[in-house]
């Protein structure tokens, strides 16, 4: 309670919870002795009351109608991400003028690409040309530095003379392919549920 | 054609998800359990039958549309009427810049006679359909609630009309709850001022 000792009158934290009826028994005897607080009290509820009994007033019928004819309901089978973009894009009159200007200025990008390239077809054949050479001589380079590279290795040797006997090539291939088998079935023992514990009672 | 699923028993989170998923029913059931207590509040805030329509019109729009981004682990309630209670800020604001007081004659002196020269275009005095709106509001306690500040309104409003608790306003009006606290007290005590006359 709020004031000085002599008086101690109800303050705003008293007043809400006397209003919420949850005063305390200290409360009570104050409110029993105090004509101040006894007078706020009552006039903090009346007006709590008229104000809990005020209408609850109602907008025209077609409120209703009037919003969902502005509302965009996603379509459950729609990917979501896109639902998003569509409605951000239509979310505004500004949004709508910043998306229509993009894809003005990408219509006009790609006309005047169109545009460039029917004009100079020759010079795009021989970029192309060009290029397509160079992508090949490329490759090559490439293609021939890996094998190199492949022969370089130490095991290639033991490699080569393997595969040029089919029949260590069938025992090899036999077991790798056992190998594999055993390692996945020690797999699915390592990753396997384990059954649920019995309870047993002790004792 | 799909069975009709009855809406009113299940909570606002249910509804929002159904909502979500594209049934046009949740989204009208969010519709009736709130326009009432969204349109009364719009109301008694802008004092404008067809203003609070629009406002409400538009507090629904801007909810149901960004229904996405609604994150449930906050109360559907809250967020409604955060959206509500911004777009009446928003418009008494816009309304209160609007207001043009045009300095009042220069050969005034005392504060009373630039008053009385001022000229005052869409000032706080009621219009007569102003006056029409308040005797639809009707009795003295909406008349006290119409001079409190905004602020202050919203807090009454919520916490004596809607039964909100502190920290629910405090989250839709986005203030600490302290501020709330002091707000609420201070409209009691401005409408118990108000209407001392009537309790005489």
């Amino acid at each position: 309670m709020t004031g000085n000792s002599a008086s101690p009158h109800f303050g705003p934290d008293e007043l809400d919870i006397w209003l919420a009826g949850t005063p305390s028994p200290e409360m009570r005897n104050h409110i029993d002795e105090c004509c101040t607080c006894l007078e706020l009290v009552r006039a903090e509820e009346a007006l709590a009351a008229e104000l809990a009994a005020l209408p609850l007033y109602a907008p025209k019928a077609d409120l209703a109608d009037r919003v969902m004819a502005s509302v965009y309901i996603p379509d459950p089978f729609a990917i979501r991400s896109l639902q998003a973009a569509r409605r951000r894009l239509l979310a505004s009159p500004k949004a709508v003028a910043i998306a229509a200007t993009i894809a003005l200025v990408l219509l006009g990008s790609m006309t005047a690409s169109a545009a460039w390239t029917l004009a100079n077809r020759e010079t795009l054949v021989a970029a192309g040309n060009w290029l397509a050479g160079e992508a090949a001589r490329w490759a090559w380079v490439g293609l021939r530095s890996a094998a190199l590279n492949l022969t370089e290795q130490p095991w290639f040797t033991g490699f080569r003379s393997l595969v040029e006997s089919p029949g260590r090539l069938a025992l090899a291939s036999a077991a790798t392919s056992l190998m594999y088998v055993s390692g996945i079935l020690a797999l699915r023992r390592l990753l396997a549920v384990p059954p649920q514990q019995v309870a047993h009672a002790n004792g | 054609m799909p069975p009709r699923v009855d809406l009113a028993p299940k909570t606002d989170q249910e509804i929002v998800s159904l909502a979500r998923a594209g049934e046009e029913a949740a989204y009208r059931e969010l519709i009736r359990r709130y326009e009432r207590p969204l349109f009364s509040l719009l109301f008694r805030m802008v004092r404008d039958r067809e203003l609070a329509e629009d406002l409400a019109q538009e507090t629904f729009v801007k909810a149901l549309n960004a229904i996405e981004s609604y994150r449930p682990e906050f109360k559907f309630s809250s967020w409604i009427f955060k959206i509500a209670n911004n777009a009446a800020i928003d418009h008494l604001r816009r309304r209160e810049l609007d207001t043009l007081s045009l300095e009042g004659s220069p050969q005034a002196e005392t504060p009373e006679a630039i008053e009385a020269t001022a000229l005052q275009i869409g000032g706080r005095q009621e219009s007569p359909l102003a006056e029409v709106e308040a005797r639809e509001l009707g009795g003295q306690i909406e008349a006290a609630i119409a001079q409190l500040r905004p602020e202050y309104r919203s807090c009454i409003l919520l916490r004596h009309v809607e039964g909100r608790a502190y920290e629910e306003i405090a989250e839709i009006l986005n203030l600490p709850l302290g501020t709330v606290k002091t707000y609420i007290h201070r409209a009691r005590n401005e409408l118990r001022q108000a209407l001392a006359h009537l309790r005489e």
